[in-house]
Order: structure tokens, then C-alpha cells, then sequence
């Protein structure tokens, strides 16, 4: 009891790294939540739009901003603001209709169109809702209608829309938001997690103490148990704290089968990082050198293996590398279940295989943390 | 001077120092090239797979089929397959091969797994070919009209029918004159980078704040024995906090060297302003670095994961794990980003790559420099004290 | 003779707590001053306050004529200080530590050179001077610590218990070391709990308790001020309650200590002492192993002036 009590005394005193993870772990998974609604239905994607008119807003224009508005979604942007917006992604399309507009499309001249742009995906797709426009205007220009015959041959022209079917029935974006938070919870655990755990096991082997502990009635084995059990108690309130946490932000769906594999997912890495954390405790003994290392192994993982951004995103070689890393597993079964459709056991089949990568690292880092510690004792 | 020197040899020699100051920041680089890479090529339109199920009611869609046809080739935006059957194209589908295929019956209708943008494009492409079907309509029902009105017969040919459409088509392939006007350094991973010379420029506080505590009598042991010397306290403080100035300017220069030949990173090409602003920059870390050792009473670890911190967070809402974080936190509560010297330094180095003008960047000058002298005023304060109340 | 310093009721109070009291004492030139007491009664504060690294509440504080302050450049310059916690940079090797704090002192790069060798040598580190004090044995590492506080050959040298867990070799030559900077002219003020350095070394001993000067004197002096003058120890002695009772009630017997198979009794007259006690233990078949006799100890008399040991147990 005293061993555990201090043990808690010392976490006590690091609490505030804990809490620093933590928050920026719920900063993260919050700023991620817009509240999207339930749907399996097809949502055309909208690219966002920053528009500048400087043409009369009346017929042809008028209409041109109406096309806009239904296709795109128009944002209300401070004008001195908007060069940020676009570079910050938050809008992927400037458009800036000239003076002359309506008037170049009903003289049947082409109107000389400045725009910005991203260059990413939503901006081409915005880019190909202009020209379409401009180019169907013409063509009805060339025929001979009036503004309002192009209009109305317009509106008729656009409303030929496609039949569309969705096949997939999983509520994608509420697990998307799942697997993000999820995700992100790699980092924090590894950080927050294997940084205490070093620390307090860093102070119960600081050299003298341990002397100490090794002359005192307490049998030695009995100890080292109590410390396992000590950090395996705090890895798995800490865990726990997360998941009642993920429960607080994004509700119910953690309850469905998916959500609760990525949750026992999360359980496996838990215990992964527990384990690295013994590793890399009974190798460095500095205080000091802790906390670099920590933030080195946090940090490259997340980086390496799609914590941050999405792996579909990460260069080959990267994933490559990545496959030597816990992270790789827990992360790639996140993204697993993300996609499946239903669970039986030809789609579960990975998922366990990365499961049992996730175990396979649990056992190797016991297998060291046993070795180094064994070696150390008999040099002394 | 001879405080200077060994101020500076203590410094180098210490290897946790040297570790957050130099080794952190390139590793922490390496992190990002590896992660971001990719990430604005994979935003690029890349050619969408579809599929598309060849059975006779797609044949007979003379124009779709063209399209489809024209939209598939070697720069288009389609990378098609056809198939014989709606199974395989269902088979596909399930294996993610394709995003969506497109199955005639009476209508055409597009069959996707989930919404999405490559989705998106898909369908509006087939709409405007659709749209482009009722154009034609449209034309050779005014043809007909017109022919009607003049009274001669109006004969539906072939030919005639295929011309319309090659008009047509040529009409949609015509360019529109739109021209680009945004910048060329769009590349916002850069911010990544940005951030991380922000947090090189902060963690340089360590230096200052470790350099301090060496010759104060109530944090070190050294400092006891410095300040029994005759040595002037004033001439101590500026020795050392320049020693660790130049220390901490020579892992910023190391990292920069790193950044811009070895991770390829822009940092645009006003290149006396870049160096002004790590120059500040690297000041401001040094003033909180000086502070927290003045200020803060506490052992040099706590001070040490205090600037740690510090810097962490202030990165953190600069942008460091998510780019758009300074974004949201500059529109919503710009006087949070106002205050963080991260963002400052961030905001000054993305100001000099993305904007011709230099309003922004003396303004983000001003402030770093304004909040270095803050802290520097108040630590100077605190060092006056020549003589203390518990050591 | 001159007085080197001069405290004058210097007080000094951590929050309500007096840690020095109204203390008065005088460090005359040329001598070795012994400042005894046991934990925590003020020694180190009384000399981080004649140090001016401490601020304090009342007295004043005059070293060679003149007021001590913080910025009394011209007096700090003769001070030397050995602390007790070793005050050394871990990332500079012996050599450059003591350079560097030399050089704090001394602008001329030559002088220096010279100063740091004799620092060197005196303390016996020729051979570790490339060593960094991470390599040190806990004696070098004191012996480095006090090269740093006297490379300067200051006139005035402060020793806070230098030889705390300090190997018996290490610590004759830091001894050693001592008595050779007062050959050359040094004034010092040592501070110790360990008697036999303070009876080898000092000249004048000032005994502190609770932040007071409880007494002071010469070796002599103070040892007569107890009231002890034999002490007879017995060692591996099996005794029952009511032979130490008679003991006690025998006439000049003052104190009757009896542990561990130890028997220790003082007398306030010494004669026939031991002859008496010896007898007496034939007389009744007491077996021992070992009996002495001795002058009281200065532990003694600061046992009987306190009531504390001076050290918390006898290594």
C-alpha cells in the first residue's frame, strides 16, 4: 500500500502534463465535430466560394450568382480577410465577375473572368461549375435567344439531373469523426501515458532508492508487482478517461459493433504503450532524457503513421516505415472498420490479423523490457 | 568576456540543451516532410476510376457514350473500365477499385459507395453531358421552328444530327477565359514548418533561462559561489544570456540550412526580412526563457517542461497539429493569437511568403518585439535584487 | 590584533522563525575560526548573510574595517568560499572549473595560469585535470570544490563543512591544504560537526546553537568550562540495573551511560578513577574486554552545553 500510495503521490505531481494530452486530445476531437447529419443519402460535396461582384446584380448575373448559390456554398467573408481563407482552405474559389459581365455574355464575347484558387480538388470542381455555365450561356447566346429566353433555357437545361444511388447503408461520417478522435487518441496516449509511466518508474529505479527498497523487508517481487499493477491502474484510467470522454463527444454510435471494436482497439494499444513505456523506463534512467525521448517516439509515430493526417495521404516509403510501429496497426484497424459494411468473419479477418500485430508488439516489448532489466540487475 | 566564453563551452556541453535545441526541431522537420509530402499532390484531381456496364441501351446513347469516350482518354479526367455485366461493375464497386459506374436503362444512373467530392464530379459530369443532350434538343427544336416559320421542310439527316453535336461539343471544349490571379506560394503544409522555427525560437528560451540560473545564488550552487565574486552581476547576466543568444541563433541558422536544403521548405525569397524575423523571433524565446527563470520559483526541470510547454501550446495554436488551427483561432479569437509569440513568429514567416505587402509582417515584428521587451523589462526587475530573502 | 570581521547582532528570521539571533562574534587576522553547532543552528545562514547573499533583519556585517554589501567589489575580491554542496559546472573538466571561477576574479590571463596551478596543486588534482567531475570520486569532487573557492589566494576563506563524507585520505589533505593557506596568511572560518578537525585545526572555536553563540573560546578554554574532568569507557561489559546504580551514587561520579555492552562514566574530579573501577569490577566477577580512560572530548562539552550530540551518530 505504501508503494502504491506514493506512487500516486507522484503522479499527483505530474498531473499537469496528464491534463496538457488530454486537453489538447478534446481541442482536437471538438474542432473536428461539425455536426453532420445523420445520412445515407447522396450529398453532392459544395465547394466553398468567396465571390466578388462588381456587375450589376440583374439578369444575367443575378441568375449566374443564383447558380452559384445552389451549387456552391457562397461565404460571407471580411474582404481583408479572404486571402487568408483561401490559403488557410477555407474557401477553395474566388471569383471575381467583371464590371462587364452580363453584358460580354449578351454581346457574345467571353467575359474575362479572375478567379483564385486552391488548386485542389473542390477549386477544379468549382472551376468546372464556371466554365459550364459560361459555356451553356453562350451557346444559347449564339442561338439567337433574348436574356430571358437564355434564362429560362438555362434553368431548363440544368434541371436535367442524374440518378444517383448510394450503396453503402454506414453512417460514415459520425465514424468518421469516431476514427479521427480515435486516432488522435494514439498520440496522447503515447505522450501522456509512456512520459508518466517513464518518470515514475525513472523515480522507483532511481539508483539509490532502489538500493534502498532492495535492503527492505519488502520482497522484491512483491514490489515489482505492485509497480506493474500501480502503472497498469493508471494506463487503464487514463484509457478509460478517453473512452467515457469519446462517449461525451460523440454519443451513442461508440455502442455500435464498429464502435466498440475501435474502443477494444484502443484497450490493445493501451497495453502497447504500457509496454513501450517499461521499455523505454528501464533503459533511460534520466529524468531529463525522458522527456525528449518521449516526445520523439509521440510525435514520430503519430507523424509516421497517420495520427495526424490521414494515411491515404502519407508517401509509401512513410507507410513503409510505418509498419515497423504499433501505431501503424492500431491506426490501420481504425480505418478498417471505418469502411466495412458488415462484420463477418471474411471482413473481420484483417482486423484481427492487426489486433494480433498489436499483441505480437505487447509481447515483444515484455520480452525486452525483461531482458534489458535482467541484464541490468546482473551488472550490478 | 571570459564568462561569455565558458558560458557558451557549458552551454554546447550540455547535452539534453543542445538535444530540445537543435535535435528536436530537425527530427520534428524530418516528421513533417515524411507526413505532409504528399499531401498537396493527393489533393490535386487525380484521374477517377469508374466503371461503366456496356449493354445496348448504352450503346444506343450516342452521346453519352462519345463523351464518356472523349473524357477517358490519356489526359482525361475518367480512367474507365468497361464491363459486360452489372455484377462485375458491382464487384468493383465493393472492392474499391472504382468510386462509382455508370449503368444505362431507360435513364442513365451513376452508382456510388458514399458522398464525396470524386463522386460529386462524377455525377455533374454526367449531368452536364445530359444537359448537353437537351441543348441539342433544344437547337433542333428551334431548327424546326425556324424551318416551319420560313415553310421549307426540315429534314432530320444523320448527318445533320452529328454536326449539331460536334458543334455543340466544340462549344463546351472551347476555353473560357478565366485567369488565375492567386498567389503561387499557396502551399499551406509550409505553415508546418513555419511553426516549427517558431518552436526552435522559443525553445531557445531554455538556453537563456539555463544560462541565467547558473549565475543566480538561489537557483545553483554556482550562483552561489558567482555572486560572491567581484564580478559585476549586470556584466554576468549580459554575458551569459549572450552566449546562449548565439547558441540559440546557431541552431535556428543549422535548421534553416536543414529546411531549405534537405526538406526543400520556401520560405519565399525576401530573404534579409526572413532573417530579421528569426532574429526577433529567437530574442522573444530568450525574453520568456529569461522570465521563467526570473519569475518562476520552482527547480530547473519544472522551469524546463514549463517552456516546454509553453511552446508546445502556443505551437499548437499556431498550427503545428493541424493546420487550420491558427486559421480558426485567428478568426474567432484573434486575441489569443495576438498574444502567443508561436503565432507571431508563424504568422510573420507566412506573411513574407504569402503576401507582396509589408504590413503584416511589421506588425508581427512589432508585437514579438514589444513582447520581448515586456518580459525582458519585468525579469530585470526581479535581477536588480542583489541580495534575497532564502536561497 | 586586527579584526578581520565583525558581527554585530545580526538577526535574521524566516517568516516568523529566528534562524540567527542577536548574534555578535569578531574573526581575527590570521587565525582559524571554528564555527560549531549542531544542524540547522545557523551556521550556513550566518555565513550566506556575511556573504550578503542572504538579506537580513537586523545587525551589521564590517570584513577588513569596511561594510559589507553586495556590491563592495574591493572586499569580495579578498573573500574565498568553500560551500558545502559541491558548486561545480558537470560540463566543464576540473582545470576549466577552476579557470573559470578564478577568472571571475583575476582579469590577467598569466596571474591566472599561475593561480590555477598552485589551486591545483595544493589540493593534490594534478592528475585529474582533464577529468570532468562527473568521473570524480566523492573526495576529488570536494577537493575540486575547494580549488574553486580559493584559486584567487583570497584573504579571507570561508570553509562550510568541506569534508562532509569525505574519505580519510582525502580528507588530511584537504586538512593539510588548510593549514597551508594560514601559513601563507589566510584568515579562516571553518564550520564543522567533526571534533577531532576542529581540535587539530582551529585556534578559536565558537559554539552556535539556535542561532546563538553559546560559547567561544580557545580549545582550552572551552574545556573548561565543563564540569567533567575524566571519562572512563568500558567496552563489552554485561551489567544489571543495580551495579549501575551503585556506580551513579559513588562520590565525583557525574554521568553513568550504559548501551550497547558500552559503559561510559564521568567524573567531575579525576583521581584513582580507573583503579576504583577496576577494582570494583574484580571485586564483583564483571568480565569486559576493554576499559579507557580520557580528557572530556569538545563533544562532551558540547553534549553538556546543548544536550545534543553534535553529529546525529558516530560513523
Amino acid at each position: 500500500m505504501t508503494v502504491f500510495k506514493t506512487f500516486l503521490k507522484v503522479l499527483n505531481k505530474n498531473k499537469f502534463i496528464v491534463i496538457l494530452y488530454s486537453v489538447i486530445l478534446v481541442f482536437f476531437g471538438f474542432s473536428n465535430m461539425q455536426t453532420k447529419e445523420e445520412n445515407t443519402n447522396f450529398v453532392s460535396s459544395k465547394p466553398d466560394l468567396f465571390l466578388m461582384n462588381e456587375d450589376e446584380e440583374v439578369g444575367l448575373t443575378k441568375h449566374f450568382i443564383e447558380y452559384l448559390d445552389k451549387n456552391t456554398n457562397i461565404k460571407n467573408i471580411e474582404k481583408d480577410q479572404i486571402d487568408d481563407a483561401l490559403f488557410y482552405r477555407d474557401i477553395n474559389y474566388i471569383i471575381y465577375i467583371p464590371k462587364n459581365f452580363r453584358q460580354d455574355l449578351l454581346n457574345g464575347k467571353s467575359p474575362e473572368i479572375q478567379v483564385k484558387s486552391t488548386g485542389d480538388y473542390q477549386a477544379s470542381f468549382a472551376q468546372l461549375l464556371l466554365e459550364k455555365y459560361i459555356k451553356v450561356a453562350s451557346i444559347y447566346q449564339k442561338m439567337g435567344f433574348s436574356e430571358e429566353e437564355i434564362i429560362e433555357q438555362m434553368n431548363k437545361t440544368f434541371d436535367h439531373k442524374v440518378n444517383i444511388e448510394i450503396t453503402s447503408t454506414l453512417d460514415t461520417d459520425r465514424l468518421e469523426n469516431v476514427v479521427f478522435y480515435y486516432n488522435f487518441l494514439s498520440y496522447s496516449m503515447l505522450a501522456g501515458c509512456v512520459y508518466i509511466v517513464c518518470l515514475l518508474l525513472s523515480s522507483f529505479k532511481n539508483e539509490k532508492i532502489r538500493k534502498r527498497t532492495i535492503i527492505s523487508s519488502m520482497n522484491d517481487r512483491k514490489y515489482n508487482r505492485i509497480l506493474l499493477f500501480s502503472n497498469g491502474l493508471f494506463a487503464l484510467f487514463l484509457w478509460l478517461c478517453y473512452v467515457v470522454l469519446s462517449f461525451v463527444l460523440l454519443g451513442d454510435i461508440l455502442l455500435s459493433t464498429h464502435g466498440l471494436l475501435i474502443v477494444f482497439n484502443s484497450f490493445l494499444f493501451t497495453i502497447c504503450a504500457l509496454t513501450i513505456a517499461f521499455v523505454i523506463g528501464t533503459i533511460v534512467s534520466n529524468k531529463n532524457a525522458i522527456n525528449g525521448i518521449v516526445n520523439v517516439v509521440a510525435l514520430g509515430s503519430s507523424f509516421l503513421c497517420g495520427a495526424f493526417v490521414p494515411m491515404e495521404w502519407l508517401p509509401k516509403f512513410v507507410l513503409d516505415i510505418a509498419h515497423l510501429l504499433p501505431s501503424y496497426w492500431y491506426i490501420k484497424t481504425n480505418e478498417l472498420v471505418k469502411t466495412i459494411e458488415k462484420i463477418n468473419i471474411d471482413t473481420i479477418r484483417p482486423i484481427l490479423q492487426n489486433m494480433g500485430m498489436l499483441i505480437v508488439f505487447i509481447i515483444l516489448m515484455i520480452l525486452i523490457t525483461n531482458f534489458i532489466s535482467h541484464k541490468k540487475n546482473r551488472r550490478n | 568576456m571570459h564568462n561569455f566564453i565558458y558560458s557558451l563551452r557549458i552551454l554546447f556541453k550540455n547535452k539534453i540543451l543542445i538535444f530540445w535545441t537543435f535535435a528536436f526541431p530537425i527530427l520534428l522537420g524530418t516528421f513533417f516532410y515524411m507526413a505532409f509530402s504528399n499531401i498537396e499532390d493527393s489533393e490535386k484531381l487525380d484521374r477517377i476510376s469508374i466503371a461503366i456496364v456496356e449493354n445496348e441501351a448504352f450503346e444506343n446513347r450516342q452521346i453519352v457514350k462519345e463523351a464518356f469516350e472523349a473524357l477517358s482518354d490519356e489526359e482525361g479526367l475518367f480512367n474507365t473500365i468497361y464491363v459486360e455485366e452489372k455484377k462485375e461493375a458491382e464487384r468493383c464497386l465493393a472492392n474499391d477499385e472504382i468510386i462509382g459506374y455508370l449503368f444505362v436503362e431507360e435513364e442513365p444512373k451513376i452508382v456510388v459507395k458514399t458522398s464525396g467530392i470524386n463522386q460529386t464530379i462524377l455525377k455533374a459530369t454526367m449531368e452536364e453531358i445530359l444537359q448537353m443532350e437537351s441543348i441539342i434538343q433544344v437547337k433542333i427544336e428551334k431548327r424546326m421552328q425556324e424551318s416551319l416559320e420560313q415553310g421549307i421542310a426540315f429534314d432530320l439527316t444523320q448527318d445533320f444530327f452529328k454536326q449539331m453535336a460536334m458543334d455543340i461539343r466544340n462549344a463546351f471544349e472551347e476555353e473560357v477565359s478565366i485567369k488565375d490571379i492567386s498567389s503561387s506560394h499557396l502551399s499551406y503544409t509550409m505553415i508546418e514548418f513555419y511553426t516549427l522555427i517558431a518552436m526552435a525560437c522559443l525553445y531557445g528560451g531554455i538556453l537563456g533561462m539555463t544560462s541565467i540560473n547558473q549565475i543566480l545564488p538561489n537557483m545553483s550552487h554556482t550562483g552561489k559561489r558567482i555572486s560572491i565574486s567581484p564580478a559585476s552581476k549586470g556584466k554576468l547576466i549580459l554575458s551569459s544570456v549572450c552566449a546562449s543568444f548565439v547558441t540559440q541563433l546557431l541552431g535556428i541558422f543549422l535548421l534553416f540550412l536543414y529546411t531549405i536544403f534537405v526538406l526543400k521548405v520556401d520560405y519565399g525569397n525576401k530573404f534579409p526580412f526572413i532573417i530579421l524575423l528569426a532574429f526577433v523571433g529567437s530574442l522573444a524565446g530568450l525574453s520568456l526563457g529569461i522570465f521563467i527563470a526570473t519569475c518562476l520559483k520552482a527547480n530547473d526541470n519544472l522551469k524546463t517542461s514549463v517552456i516546454i510547454a509553453v511552446t508546445m501550446l502556443g505551437c499548437f495554436l499556431s498550427g503545428m497539429m493541424g493546420i487550420t488551427m491558427k486559421y480558426v483561432i485567428d478568426k474567432n479569437v484573434p486575441i489569443l493569437n495576438k498574444l502567443n509569440p508561436a503565432s507571431m513568429i508563424t504568422d510573420g514567416f507566412y506573411s513574407l511568403y504569402y503576401y507582396d505587402t509589408f504590413d503584416r509582417f511589421y506588425m508581427n515584428v512589432g508585437s514579438l518585439l514589444l513582447f520581448a521587451l515586456l518580459l525582458i523589462g519585468f525579469s530585470m526587475y526581479q535581477l536588480r535584487r542583489q541580495t534575497y530573502d532564502r536561497i | 590584533m586586527q579584526k578581520t570581521i565583525e558581527v554585530k547582532n545580526l538577526t535574521k528570521k524566516y517568516k516568523t522563525k529566528k534562524a540567527v539571533d542577536h548574534l555578535s562574534f569578531s574573526v581575527l587576522e590570521g587565525e582559524i575560526l571554528g564555527l560549531l553547532g549542531p544542524n540547522g543552528s545557523g551556521k550556513s545562514t550566518t555565513i550566506n548573510c556575511i556573504l550578503s547573499l542572504l538579506h537580513f533583519d537586523e545587525g551589521k556585517i564590517t570584513i577588513f574595517g569596511k561594510e559589507m554589501k553586495p556590491n563592495a567589489y574591493t572586499i569580495k575580491k579578498e573573500i574565498g568560499v568553500v560551500f558545502q554542496e559541491v558548486a561545480v559546472f558537470d560540463e566543464l573538466t576540473v582545470i576549466d572549473n577552476i579557470d573559470y571561477f578564478c577568472g571571475l576574479y583575476i582579469k590577467d590571463k598569466k596571474i591566472r595560469k599561475d593561480y590555477v596551478m598552485d589551486a591545483i596543486k595544493l589540493v593534490g588534482l594534478e592528475e585529474f585535470t582533464k577529468y570532468y567531475p562527473k568521473q570524480l570520486s566523492g573526495g576529488l569532487l570536494r577537493r575540486l570544490n575547494i580549488a574553486c573557492g580559493i584559486s584567487h589566494k583570497p584573504k579571507l576563506i570561508f570553509f562550510d563543512e568541506p569534508t562532509v563524507a569525505v574519505d580519510p585520505q582525502s580528507r588530511n589533505n584537504i586538512l593539510d591544504g588548510i593549514k597551508t593557506l594560514r601559513e601563507e596568511g589566510a584568515t579562516i572560518i571553518y564550520t564543522t560537526h567533526y571534533m577531532e578537525e576542529v581540535e587539530q585545526l582551529c585556534d578559536r572555536i565558537i559554539i552556535l546553537d539556535k542561532g546563538k553563540v553559546i560559547a567561544s573560546g580557545t580549545i582550552d578554554e572551552l574545556k573548561a568550562l565543563s564540569s567533567i574532568e575524566e571519562k572512563i569507557s568500558v567496552e563489552g561489559i554485561v551489567l544489571e540495573k543495580e551495579r549501575i546504580e551503585e556506580i551513579r551514587k559513588w562520590e565525583y561520579v557525574e554521568a553513568v551511560r550504559y548501551e550497547n555492552s558500552i559503559l561510559v562514566v564521568t567524573y567531575k574530579k579525576g583521581k584513582n578513577n580507573l583503579t576504583d573501577l577496576m577494582d570494583y569490577f574484580r571485586e564483583k566477577k564483571i568480565e569486559y574486554n576493554k576499559i579507557f580512560s580520557e580528557r572530556p572530548t569538545l563533544n562532551d562539552v558540547f553534549l553538556e552545553l546543548t544536550g545534543k550530540e553534535l553529529r546525529d551518530s558516530y560513523a
